[in-house]
């Protein structure tokens, strides 16, 4: 504090939590609370059935490209009754949303780093792997949340194979 | 149009508070284990722990606002229907999680660095999108339909 705040302790209080409040977003606890509410509550809500289905990267991705298919080529692939008639649009808003937070903060630039064919087919792997469970890690966190028995045994194994390949990672880079 | 349209919009406004919030926290849910048994960094993983206490006091107040499903801990019909279920289940888990960590980033994490520019998450995303069609046009057939 300087020697300026004789005028009163209220708007520099006020001015202090609107700094604070500024540096919400950058917390992961914060990210956490936020998406876990607006995730139940839409799913609750809105987006359903199946229960607790507010927020997934894996399933509303294969909903929005299996509708796209249905409804232009035809055919039938499997879509839940969620995004049946009109498709979901998630993975469009976390891609444009992360877009517009980088662009604000002076962070969007194209940087390829390499491994990209690598990273092709893990995407593969990781998308089989994550309809199998039904689910990508952030909703079988949310459905474990609601109370799914399921999901709170495939989030202990997701945790053995992040700590696994972690260790194994590990490993390689020593030798 | 009209009430089945709620669906698009409100998924798309979810979509893009994940997505503002997860650039600016690069939030990740399989980086907070990586990160704390590969430096002992705790930071993600309170993230993870705030996702999912979380949802378990939403659910709970949502349920109590329906006013249904108070008596038990556990939702209903969610318990895998046998042993070799609870193996499957344990079994795709592990992968997910081996994968995911392989890659760099949980599913959810990659669609957000695509988003600021990073081409290996476009990569990632190419046959993220190209296996969901191969999983649901030929291997769901296969193993059957999955009770999620």
């Amino acid at each position: 504090m300087t020697a300026g705040t004789a005028t009163g302790g209220r708007e520099s209080a006020w001015a202090d939590l609107r700094i604070r409040a500024a540096r919400w977003p950058r917390s992961p606890v914060f990210y956490g609370i936020v998406v876990a509410v607006v995730a139940a509550v839409a799913g609750q809500w809105v987006i359903n059935p199946p229960a607790a289905y507010g927020l997934c990267s894996a399933c509303h991705g294969r909903d929005l490209e299996n509708w796209i298919i249905n409804h232009v080529y035809g055919k039938s692939l499997f879509v839940t009754a969620a995004g049946s008639h009109w498709p979901l649009f998630t993975v469009v808003g976390v891609v444009l949303g992360s877009t517009l937070a980088a662009r604000r903060n002076g962070e969007l630039r194209s940087i390829n780093i390499g491994g990209n064919v690598p990273q092709f087919l893990l995407g593969g792997l990781v998308m089989c792997a994550a309809l199998f469970v039904g689910g990508c890690p952030t909703r079988i966190i949310i459905r474990t949340g609601y109370g799914d028995v399921a999901a709170l045994i495939t989030l202990v194994a997701i945790a053995g194979g992040i700590v696994a390949a972690t260790v194994s990672m590990r490993w390689w880079a020593r030798r | 149009v009209g009430e089945e349209m709620t669906v698009s919009i409100v998924s798309l406004g979810v979509g893009l508070i994940v997505g503002y919030l997860g650039q600016r926290s690069r939030m990740c849910t399989i980086g907070g284990l990586r990160d704390f048994v590969l430096v002992r960094d705790t930071g993600l993983l309170k993230g993870v722990a705030a996702l999912l206490l979380a949802s378990w006091v939403t659910f709970g107040v949502l349920h109590a606002i329906a006013g249904s499903n108070l008596d038990r801990l556990w939702a209903a019909g969610t318990t895998p229907s046998g042993g070799w279920a609870v193996v499957a289940v344990l079994v795709g888990g592990l992968l997910l999680g081996f994968f995911a960590t392989l890659s760099g980033a949980c599913p959810l994490r990659q669609h957000v660095l695509a988003g600021q520019g990073r081409i290996g998450a476009w990569a990632f995303l190419a046959g993220f999108y190209l296996a969901g069609i191969v999983y649901t046009s030929w291997l769901e057939p296969h193993i059957g339909s999955w009770p999620i």
